[in-house]
């Protein structure tokens, strides 16, 4: 499944990101890397975008973005 | 190394929210510089500081999570590295959030500059319950680590020795991070080809080249291409290896290298720093559960943005009232300076400068609300809550090509009571997304400027009286509506070419800025913003004067208006009586100096704010001249503490008044003929037969350029140029009316859409060009509001006039339509953007 | 020729549109008792531009509204001087008001 899909305070593993060129290289320098741990914060008002937990720091995706991550829950 | 005047330059680099900026000012204090990187909008700041005697020059570079060829702030971060070579660079770390910032430490150290490890944010890691074990941090990084409280001045001796010591040892400590033995090999056959190039072995770090090669880094390969003879193979090899390792591996080479570092970080981490206690929610992460709360956090939004409206716009320009008298007064200094007054003509060299100088100080009238409205940004972006407000915006903003943080430009540029779009742009600057913070630059001058509210207020007031309310609503609105929809016409078409960054963003936690620091930044940018803008409102004040005001009336008319004068002087000193005793101080030169004496007390007395102030003028103007004080006061006025009543002194009063009266009148009728006739005015008539379908006959063109260049309110020279011939008493409205049968509200609508599109300023334009670095831009800028303002004017008024609506009609009708083709905007969707 | 130097000054004369913004102005009111039973009130802008046409209220000491109208073109406004306690607005748009009190009113 992809991240966009987890549901709040859920907790999965990355596996893997499905994406090249900027967006993809974006995500692993911000520590998206397959075995990290992420866990879904909250969704914005609006539902979009998500914040994440991940290393003991918070990140928020836009649904297309979170889209590119493949993980697996936990 | 620059070895001339024992400078020492050290770069300063870390990831956003590092406390880079406390840890800059901390060390260089007051001696701090700020100009642009050449060619582009990234702030260079530099600042130096004094180590033993060595002279040390910083270079604050932007910070960057990491250093890829992606971004304008990562290519300059890079380039200064590679090509200024500094003596050294200091990582600015966030000690709470180590594993993370380490990504950024590797690539710096990869890059062959001594480095320094400042570990900032101490005290919050010590919070955290993160113990860090220096020593071994240090030796794991073969760096010298050195740990600060930033906000604190904490560290600030310790680092600086640090800094001196390191750029001194000239070599920095070899750093390698193994990248697998997968992908080692691959990088020393690269680096064995580089290093056969002199050219490029002798420039760039030839293993930190190879890891960008298989990075697919097109900076590098640029850098291949330029320096090395044999470019080709080299780009070739590198090419194969990775499309060979991709295929074999499942993965791309800088998936792998970016793994490798995260892996590589977590292990330095997990030597070296001890986690006591497991924190479950940081006082942060309790703030925003209200802050970002589905309910409470829009509201918590929107009471924020009205609050800084409100301290900024609404009190910042009650500021304004107590600074004017200040500029009002070195105005008068400077017109006392200038050849005098005449009655009803002035001399050129008098008009001319006081226009250029009414000019400068209307502008410089602004300055106490940009320097709140810039601390106020200051404190939004310091807290971190600036990120939250782009969280919870973003769906909304997303769908008209704007950005989250697009919010706080617009509603400095001016919601229902007003702002200005000179700060308004300049607040675009933390909008990474560069389609977005174009699109929002370009669009925040259509937002309701301070300028533009008293206008609409009269228009209103003229042919919509009985619906005041609803008028003001309509035109406070149509401009966010209009706005968003132009963001998006913009955003698929003229910016269509342009990258949208990732969203990709940080939730920082939050912060208490300093005190100092929102200072600092405050006032440097007002100070830059006065500098850059005089010049350029001076220059342009002066082309305005010349097309206003040349080439002038003819002489048969200049002694027409003078035979006016003197007939209006003569029945003054009819009215006198001819045994007034005061008589005899009127006559021949006295009048014009009574004139002044008259004209000086009035403006002085406008300017006054309380009674104690309006007592400190009479007392003046009684010192200056007591004959001419009775007569103003119409002769009632205290002696040895008894109020004389002197009937002499008021019947000069009531004659002068009545003769100021004609005077002022015969000058406005100056005014308005010389515009009339001047350059501008041609203009007007010029342009007629376009502007013709909105409305505007070449009266109100004029009426309109000369509203916004000659400074009188345009109900004014409306009625100027509506002049009844003398004795008639109708209103404005009436002559109106009369002359143009036919000119309705319709008209006026149209009117004041158009200045509600109205092209930015100068001085919001020099910010355009400011932040978007390009003269296009501003070009832009200046021109699309033109014919934006011209097609909607048309549409209200040629439209309106075919289907016969009446003015509230067509305005309504407007209002339904624009809010349509917003909704349709919005629901147009861009072209994915990545794959 | 003569017709590009039209357009040149037509053009020339859209750089108009590009003064400092010309309404940038604080409002400014001064009010004085005629000490004939009216009271004269003139208005203006810091920037120079006159108040014609600005609408003015005097209200007394209860809110409510006396006497309505608008400054003349000198930005003159001459009204009757009400009984007892009242205050002049001097009306420019919301943030552009002045208000002044009778008790600032003197001859």
């Amino acid at each position: 499944m992809t991240l966009d899909e987890v549901k709040r305070d859920q907790e999965c593993e990355i596996v893997d990101i499905i994406s090249e060129g900027i967006m993809g290289q974006r995500l692993l320098d911000m520590g998206f890397i397959p075995g990290t741990r992420i866990k879904v914060i909250r969704n914005a008002p609006l539902v979009d975008p998500v914040e994440f937990l991940l290393k003991g720091y918070h990140i928020s995706l836009r649904h297309s973005e979170a889209k590119k991550v493949e993980v697996n829950l936990l | 190394m620059s070895s001339k005047s024992d400078k020492i330059v050290v770069a300063l680099a870390g990831q956003p929210n590092s406390g880079k900026s406390t840890i800059f000012n901390m060390l260089t204090g007051a001696r701090q510089h700020v100009a642009n990187y050449p060619g582009v909008t990234v702030e260079k700041k530099t600042g130096s500081f004094r180590q033993d005697g060595a002279r040390i020059e910083l270079v604050d570079l932007p910070g960057t999570h990491s250093l890829t060829s992606y971004t304008l702030e990562e290519r300059i971060a890079r380039d200064f590295l590679l090509n200024d070579k500094p003596a050294a660079v200091v990582d600015v770390v966030d000690a709470s959030n180590l594993e993370r910032n380490l990504y950024l430490t590797f690539q710096l150290a990869e890059m062959d500059v001594p480095l320094v490890i400042n570990l900032n944010m101490m005290d919050v890691a010590e919070k955290r319950g993160h113990k860090i074990d220096i020593q071994k941090l240090s030796r794991q990084l073969g760096a010298p680590v050195v740990p600060t409280v930033g906000n604190k001045g904490k560290g600030k001796e310790r680092i600086r020795e640090t800094i001196l010591a390191t750029s001194k040892k000239g070599r920095a400590a070899p750093f390698r991070i193994d990248y697998g033995d997968k992908l080692e090999p691959i990088l020393d056959s690269l680096e064995k080809r580089l290093s056969e190039e002199t050219e490029i072995s002798g420039r760039y770090p030839v293993r930190w080249l190879a890891v960008k090669l298989m990075e697919n880094d097109e900076e590098a390969q640029r850098v291949v291409r330029k320096y090395s003879k044999k470019s080709g193979t080299i780009l070739r090899l590198a090419e194969e290896k990775r499309e060979a390792f991709t295929l074999e591996h499942k993965k791309s080479p800088q998936k792998v290298i970016a793994i490798a570092r995260h892996k590589e970080a977590q292990r330095i981490v997990e030597a070296s720093v001890t986690r006591k206690k497991e924190i479950t929610s940081t006082l942060t992460d309790r703030i925003d559960q209200v802050a970002c709360n589905r309910y409470l956090g829009p509201v918590i939004l929107v009471a924020t943005i009205y609050l800084i409206y409100e301290i900024a716009i609404v009190q910042g320009y009650r500021i304004t009232e107590y600074t004017w008298p200040v500029l009002a007064w070195s105005r008068d200094l400077i017109a006392s300076l200038l050849p005098s007054e005449g009655f009803i003509f002035d001399p050129f060299f008098r008009s001319m400068p006081l226009w250029v100088v009414d000019g400068t100080i209307a502008v410089l009238n602004y300055v106490p609300i940009f320097l709140i409205l810039f601390a106020l940004i200051a404190i939004l972006e310091d807290t971190g809550y600036m990120a939250r407000m782009a969280f919870i915006l973003d769906r909304i903003f997303r769908h008209f090509g704007l950005h989250g943080q697009s919010v706080l430009p617009m509603v400095i540029g001016g919601l229902y009571v007003g702002g200005c779009a000179i700060p308004g742009v300049l607040a675009c600057r933390g909008i990474k997304d560069e389609k977005a913070r174009i699109a929002t630059i370009m669009i925040v001058p259509l937002m309701n400027c301070l300028a533009k509210i008293p206008f609409y207020v009269l228009l209103v007031g003229m042919f919509f009286a009985a619906y005041k309310g609803i008028a003001m609503f309509f035109i406070a609105t149509i401009t966010i509506i209009i706005a968003l929809s132009i963001a998006k016409i913009l955003n698929l078409t003229v910016l269509r070419k342009k990258e949208s960054a990732p969203f990709v963003m940080e939730m920082p936690p939050y912060h208490l800025p300093t005190i100092q620091g929102v200072l600092r930044r405050c006032l440097e940018r007002t100070w830059l913003f006065v500098k850059k803008i005089i010049t350029i409102v001076i220059a342009v004040s002066v082309i305005v004067y010349v097309l206003i005001y040349f080439p002038g009336i003819s002489k048969e008319r200049k002694t027409h208006y003078i035979s006016q004068s003197d007939q209006a002087q003569q029945t003054f000193f009819e009215k006198t009586g001819k045994d007034n005793s005061y008589t005899g101080l009127m006559t021949g030169d006295n009048l014009m100096e009574f004139t002044r004496y008259w004209r000086d007390y009035k403006k002085a007395k406008m300017g006054a704010k309380g009674k104690n102030a309006k007592e400190a003028i009479d007392q003046e103007f009684r010192e200056k001249n007591f004959e001419f004080f009775k007569i103003v006061k119409k002769g009632k006025y205290e002696v040895k503490g008894e109020m004389i009543k002197d009937k002499h002194a008021k019947k000069v009063y009531n004659a002068y008044k009545k003769l100021s009266k004609t005077t002022n009148k015969l000058r406005r009728e100056i005014k308005d003929e010389t515009i009339i006739t001047s350059y501008m005015g041609r203009a007007g008539r010029f342009i007629e037969p376009l502007t013709r379908w909105a409305g505007f006959n070449w009266r109100v063109n004029i009426a309109l350029m000369s509203a916004f260049a000659a400074k009188e309110s345009s109900v004014a020279t409306l009625g100027g140029i509506y002049q009844s011939p003398p004795g008639e008493k109708d209103t404005l409205e009436e002559r109106i009316k009369e002359k143009e049968k036919g000119w309705t509200a319709l008209h006026v609508l149209a009117i004041m859409l158009f200045m509600a599109m109205y092209p930015p300023c100068i001085p919001t334009l020099l910010m355009v060009k400011l932040e978007t670095g390009s003269t296009k831009w501003m070009l832009f800028a200046t021109f699309y509001p033109i014919v934006l303002g011209i097609i909607i004017a048309v549409l209200v008024f040629t439209g309106g006039n075919l289907l016969g609506l009446s003015g509230m009609q067509a305005m309504i009708a407007f209002y339904i339509l624009a809010l349509i083709f917003l909704v349709l905007m919005g629901l147009i969707k861009r072209e994915a953007e990545f794959i | 020729m003569r017709k590009t130097l039209t357009i040149l000054m037509a053009v020339l004369a859209l750089t108009i549109f590009l003064i400092p913004c010309a309404f940038a102005h604080t409002p400014l009111c001064s009010c004085s008792d005629e000490g004939d039973g009216t009271i004269l009130c003139e208005g203006g802008f810091s920037d120079g531009s006159s108040a014609a046409g600005v609408e003015m209220r005097v209200l007394d000491s209860t809110g409510k509204v006396l006497i309505k109208g608008k400054m003349n073109e000198d930005s003159e406004f001459t009204f009757k001087k009400p009984e007892g306690e009242y205050t002049f607005i001097f009306d420019a748009g919301p943030g552009h008001e002045v208000k002044v009190p009778s008790s600032e009113i003197t001859e």
